[in-house]
């Protein structure tokens, strides 16, 4: 059984594997993007934080 | 509003404009992406030609036009920085590359996944599809410059010229459909290809969506980078200290 028809049951039948495959990965680089940006103004905000209680 | 605009040269200025813009880029882009994809998956018909194999339209063609717009935005940003010395715009210019990497990534794997069921192959040696490729080691290369140099002035210098030089390339892929003859379908926007008005109104709800993430990623970005470049003056002291994480 190949995936095209594993995948056959979700809406859009026989393209369901790869519109579904398509939405999930754009879904995922996009949230990968947003919680890397996220974490990135965190770290930077913490860095910087120790660095001037530091520097007092 | 050229007053305005001048004064987000200051970054302080500029670090302020982007929080208090963060959540009208967030929730209008949550809001268009879900009516969009509601649009795209479920108001909008089958194909007559592609089934609904065709609805990978709706992610393809906005990440695609969105991957050369931040180019486009990268090199203007990155040449105003070179001009007028505006660090606020090379500070633009850096954090747009990886948001727009990220949108050549997905409008290739996008295109990739559509081009499997409809031309039987996942890639091509197509103009359209090489072009666009190369649009992606376009922002690799500017990214990986930008990062080789300490100094962030020296950096955005010279990799602000690399954007611009590349800019040659965004004409190319726009005309490649119609200059070469590709595998790659031609037009669908504004020639009559995409026919359906549901199918115009999903396409231009995921564009407008996509424009916002864009904005919000770069509001979140420039912030970082901002707090980075000017860890020594006075306010970015303040501004940290009074953070409650």
């Amino acid at each position: 059984m190949t995936m095209v028809e594993y995948f056959s049951f979700l809406p859009y039948g026989k393209y369901a594997f790869y519109v579904w495959l398509a939405y999930g990965v754009s879904a995922i680089t996009v949230i990968a993007l947003f919680i890397n940006a996220k974490q990135n103004h965190t770290k930077t905000i913490l860095s910087l934080k120790n660095k001037f209680s530091i520097s007092q | 509003m050229w007053k305005w605009i001048q004064r987000q040269a200051s970054p302080k200025v500029f670090y302020g404009t982007c929080s208090r813009l963060t959540p009208w880029f967030f929730w209008p882009f949550i809001s268009l992406l879900l009516v969009g994809l509601y649009w795209s998956l479920v108001v909008s018909p089958a194909d007559y030609q592609q089934g609904d194999g065709y609805r990978i339209i709706f992610i393809h063609v906005p990440s695609a036009i969105l991957s050369m717009m931040v180019y486009a935005i990268m090199a203007i940003a990155g040449g105003i920085g070179l001009i007028w010395q505006i660090k606020m715009a090379e500070v633009v210019a850096k954090v747009s590359a990886p948001i727009g990497a990220a949108f050549t990534i997905i409008a290739l794997a996008s295109g990739a996944i559509w081009g499997k069921p409809m031309w039987g192959a996942w890639w091509v040696w197509d103009a359209r599809l090489t072009s666009e490729l190369i649009l992606l080691f376009l922002y690799l290369a500017y990214m990986s410059l930008n990062s080789a140099f300490d100094n962030p002035r020296t950096a955005a210098k010279s990799s602000s010229i690399l954007a611009i030089v590349g800019l040659i390339n965004l004409p190319i892929i726009h005309y490649s459909v119609k200059w070469w003859n590709t595998l790659h379908q031609g037009y669908s926007v504004g020639t009559g290809g995409l026919k359906d008005p549901d199918m115009q109104i999903a396409l231009a709800i995921m564009f407008l969506a996509s424009i916002f993430l864009y904005a919000l990623l770069v509001s979140i970005k420039a912030r970082t980078e901002v707090l980075i470049r000017e860890q020594n003056s006075r306010w970015v002291k303040e501004e940290v200290s009074g953070v409650v994480l």
